[in-house]
């Protein structure tokens, strides 16, 4: 992975906008579906090696924001940047974009027909075209690094879902992604596996990944986020450092949202 | 876990109890006897069906038996047996086909070691129903001589009904070296017996048979209509009626007697066929027997001869003397004549005897020469089991043990280098490959390459019986299958005029019958491929029909696959930046398949039924055969028993498909579950 300490962001460190030029950045992003207005003008941006959690409630839009993000979904107004290139219709943009960042998913979406290896390994050789031997290599380390060396050549349908989740994050990082994105990732897990893949993530954070975190675990918020952003029907309401956002919440639907899920 | 016992105690929220001790269920709530008790008579009802489906099983598995047994002409499946396999291919295919049924079994044995177990104890069941196959027709041959065969000699007619017949002088038959011949002269004692000379019998033997069996029967009837004259359960029209029938039924005198039918001195002389030579020149009287060693394999004529001015009919029995069915066809272009014997296929070609005048003389044909009445089971068994089973035997144990030595290897190459890190991922693919090659190979095998001596090319207007249905069935399978695959792609693609197409071409051939389809076919497919119009080119047409109806179930099957597949494996597919194509490759259409085995073994399955509708077109498959047979005159109008055979062939291949199928699916192959 990228050199962990050449920067000293990656803990600690105050709000994104810093003098820093962000990787991401959302300019008065609006997304439909049909009629029903699902992000309303969005404005974000993400500095590089800044871990942003995003919370709110269920069908506020944090699986759509993010997915815009990646282009799984399509938004009808205004701008969305990655790493300076613009998310529109051309779609060498579109390819380009998606090397730049991985995405993991609450539901793991891990290959069935394909061994662990085989899921890691797919797109490095099939869309980097890099030689076999070398990704194989490199996917058994990212399987070390994950904690699940032994599991190369099993099946998805072999392995616990803490397992498979932890697969996924490595099928993501083979890709050399510059920017993580995560849509809760722990919540279709029983509660002893949401250690092994916060765990995962949070040593990911650490080594200076940019992540976008959809998640509820608020522990890994508090511990990891460089920023808590809160959505409420489609909108940004509430953003700021952890410590702040958890403790001098100022909107009261953030309150009321932090007083029943802590 | 038995020997920790823990203290029991009590403390203030828990308690602790000793282990209870591990038991075995009550006999009567596990295997064989509680499936029994639960299945079969859970309730009042379920007895009843129970007792009601046993009894309807047990009348039908009787009566078929009975008929299989007793009246049945087999012959025409074991006389016809190539027929059914390969058609009329011609005699340069049979090496090439017996080479590609081993390489078939050496696929079955490499697939069946790749994608699944087959246990010891299968092996050893299927070895002992092999060798129960030589063995049995081993110990018939042995135990039960085959039946006895019925001659009349004499100078006089006998008349039975409006069949008036005179016993033959000479007959020729066909016989194997140093075989014997028994003859016994007999008399029957009366009419009964007469009337049950239940076996092969010549055309007077055969007369006079039925001759007794009719004044038996008349008999019968006139002692029946006597008794109802003589109660009181009769109405006056009735009586009337009776008393006319009685009046004018005259019961011949009994045959036996009238014929002087029995055992009289006579003359017998056998020659050789093909020289007319004299071997053996003998009499027998009653009482005797005559035996005699056949010198060689060949053409005989047995002369029987009574005493110039006798009037009596000898009645003869005979043992080694069988019926014969003939054949010709066209060999290099002349005409062979072949003459089988009944119970044993014995062979011989060229002419048949001749007399004199130089017309052929008679024969023991099968046609005139059928095994007369019920047949016992020991006849049965010696005519008709044991020589299909020897038919069979070999072939089907050459093929299992192929299958077993290609099984074997593989499994200890395959634990050879166990350490591989997926199991079986080698063989697996190898035998993926082995599929691959044979498909090629058996086209190659069966069409041949060049009117060369090497491969010489087949004519495919010869192809027939299950080799067509086979090679059909493939054709239209390993064809239609990336058709349809292309199909199912298109019809879920966003452009438009491609999902129109995709659509209008599968719901088309969807909603034409398949056997509208054939007759098209064989009528249009020349416009467009001009190379497959003429006669010969038949199979071909028809394969075209099959495949485009094929390609669009198929389509429909793997769209259903499609459709099946969570929409988060494209979308992880997408977020890893694999292109649409490489998505469609690598992710959604393999599984897709792999969901869809069942639904494309179901439609090969009926694919392979469905082929049988090429016999309306004219070509003969295994139904076209089975049809052919019945138009034989030695077999004419036989078709329950060429059809029940066909049904178990056909049965037997759709259960191998769909236990292959079960099998495939329970292996996982590569783990489709999630
Ligand atoms: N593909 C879609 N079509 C229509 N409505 C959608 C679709 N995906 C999500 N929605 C709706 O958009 C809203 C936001 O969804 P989502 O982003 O998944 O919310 P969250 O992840 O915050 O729970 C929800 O009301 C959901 O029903
Ligand atoms: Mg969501």
């Amino acid at each position: 992975m990228a050199s962990a300490d050449s920067n000293p962001m990656s803990q600690g460190t105050t709000i994104s906008q810093t003098d820093e030029e962000p990787i991401i950045i959302c300019r008065d992003m609006n997304k439909w579906f049909g009629e029903f207005h699902v992000l309303r003008d969005i404005n974000v941006s993400v500095a590089p090696q800044e871990v942003v959690v995003i919370i709110g409630p269920s069908g506020s839009g944090k699986s759509t924001l993010i997915r815009c993000i990646n282009r799984l979904e399509e938004h009808q107004e205004g701008q969305i940047l990655v790493d300076g290139m613009e998310l529109g219709h051309d779609v060498r943009n579109i390819a380009a974009i998606r090397r730049e960042i991985g995405m993991v998913f609450q539901q793991f979406n891990l290959f069935p027909h394909l061994t662990a290896m085989q899921n890691i390994t797919l797109a490095p050789i099939r869309v980097r075209h890099r030689p076999r031997a070398e990704v194989e290599d490199d996917a058994m380390q990212l399987l070390e690094r994950v904690g699940i060396p032994e599991q190369a050549h099993k099946y998805p349908g072999q392995l616990s879902g803490g397992q498979q989740q932890r697969v996924a994050i490595a099928r993501a990082l083979a890709m050399e992604p510059k920017i993580m994105l995560f849509d809760e990732p722990t919540s279709a897990l029983d509660p002893e596996m949401i250690k092994e893949v916060l765990d995962v993530m949070k040593e990911l954070a650490l080594s200076g990944m940019t992540m976008l975190v959809v998640t509820h675990e608020m522990g890994f918020a508090r511990e990891v986020a460089d920023r808590v952003l809160f959505m409420d029907e489609g909108r940004i309401v509430e953003q700021g450092e952890p410590e702040h956002f958890f403790e001098r919440a100022q909107h009261p639907r953030t309150k009321l949202f932090l007083s029943q899920i802590l | 876990m038995a020997g920790r016992q823990r203290p029991r105690r009590l403390d203030r929220n828990i308690a602790y109890f000793d282990e209870p001790p591990e038991r075995r269920p009550p006999i009567t709530e596990v295997g064989p006897v509680a499936w029994v008790r639960a299945n079969l008579f859970g309730s009042a009802l379920d007895t009843a069906l129970t007792l009601l489906g046993a009894l309807f099983l047990i009348g039908i598995i009787s009566l078929l038996l009975t008929w299989s047994i007793g009246t049945a002409n087999w012959y025409s499946i074991t006389f016809n047996l190539r027929l059914f396999l390969v058609g009329r291919v011609e005699a340069f295919m049979d090496p090439r086909i017996s080479i590609l049924f081993l390489f078939i079994a050496v696929l079955a044995g490499v697939n069946f070691a790749a994608w699944s177990r087959i246990h010891l104890r299968l092996w050893a069941i299927l070895a002992a129903v092999l060798l129960a196959l030589f063995i049995i027709p081993w110990l018939i041959a042995g135990a039960i001589p085959p039946p006895l065969t019925w001659l009349a000699a004499g100078q006089r007619e006998v008349t039975s009904g409006s069949i008036t017949a005179r016993p033959v002088e000479r007959v020729a038959f066909i016989a194997g070296a140093d075989e014997e011949i028994v003859f016994r002269l007999v008399t029957p004692a009366d009419d009964a017996q007469l009337a049950r000379l239940n076996s092969f019998s010549d055309g007077m033997a055969n007369t006079l048979r039925n001759a007794a069996a009719n004044r038996l029967a008349s008999e019968q009837r006139l002692e029946t209509v006597r008794q109802e004259l003589a109660g009181d359960r009769l109405t006056e029209r009735q009586r009337a009626a009776r008393e006319a029938e009685l009046e004018n039924t005259a019961v011949p005198p009994p045959v036996h007697t009238s014929y002087e039918v029995g055992a009289h001195p006579l003359s017998l002389t056998l020659r050789s066929g093909d020289t007319d030579a004299e071997i053996v020149n003998g009499t027998i009287a009653p009482g005797e027997e005559l035996r005699l060693t056949l010198p060689q394999e060949g053409w005989y004529v047995l002369e029987k001869r009574v005493p110039d001015n006798d009037d009596s009919i000898a009645l003869l029995s005979a043992s080694g003397l069988y019926p014969v069915f003939d054949r010709s066809f066209i060999r290099e272009g002349e005409r062979v004549f072949q003459y089988m014997r009944a119970t044993d296929r014995l062979l011989v070609e060229g002419g048949r005897p001749r007399d004199a005048g130089g017309a052929d003389l008679p024969m023991l044909g099968i046609i005139d020469h059928q095994y007369r009445g019920e047949r016992p089971l020991a006849d049965f068994l010696s005519l008709m089991l044991g020589p299909f089973l020897d038919q069979l035997n070999l072939g089907l144990a050459l093929f299992t043990a192929v299958m077993a030595a290609a099984y074997f290897a593989s499994r200890w190459l395959e634990r050879r280098d166990s350490d591989q890190e997926v199991p079986l991922r080698r063989l697996r693919r190898s035998a993926v490959w082995l599929w691959l090659v044979t498909i090629p190979l058996a086209f190659l095998l069966i069409i041949g390459v060049s009117s060369g001596p090497f491969l010489t090319l087949s004519d495919p207007q010869l192809w027939g019986g299950l080799l067509l249905t086979l090679v059909l069935t493939v054709v239209a399978l390993v064809v239609a299958f990336p058709i349809g695959i292309l199909l199912a792609l298109g019809r879920r693609s966003t452009l438009p005029v491609v999902s129109a197409a995709s659509t209008l071409y599968i719901e088309v051939f969807r909603g034409v019958p398949l056997i509208t389809l054939l007759f098209m076919s064989m009528l249009l497919v020349q416009f467009v491929l001009p190379s497959l119009s003429g006669p010969d080119n038949a199979p071909y047409r028809v394969m075209v029909a099959l495949i485009l109806f094929s390609a669009a179930y198929l389509a429909e099957d793997v769209r259903g696959g499609l459709q099946s597949l969570p929409t988060g494996q494209v979308e992880a597919a997408r977020a890893l930046g694999l292109p649409g194509w490489r998505i469609t490759l690598h992710i959604t259409l393999p599984q897709a398949l792999r969901a869809v085995i069942p639904a494309l073994v179901g439609q090969f399955i009926s694919l392979f039924k469905d082929t049988s509708l090429v016999t309306i077109v004219g070509l003969i498959d295994l139904t076209g055969v089975a049809n052919l047979i019945a138009s034989q005159t030695e077999f004419q109008g036989l078709r329950r028993e060429t059809y029940i055979f066909i049904a178990i062939i056909y049965f037997i291949f759709s259960s191998v498909m769909s236990n292959v199928s079960r099998r495939i699916e329970a292996s996982g192959s590569g783990a489709a579950r999630a």
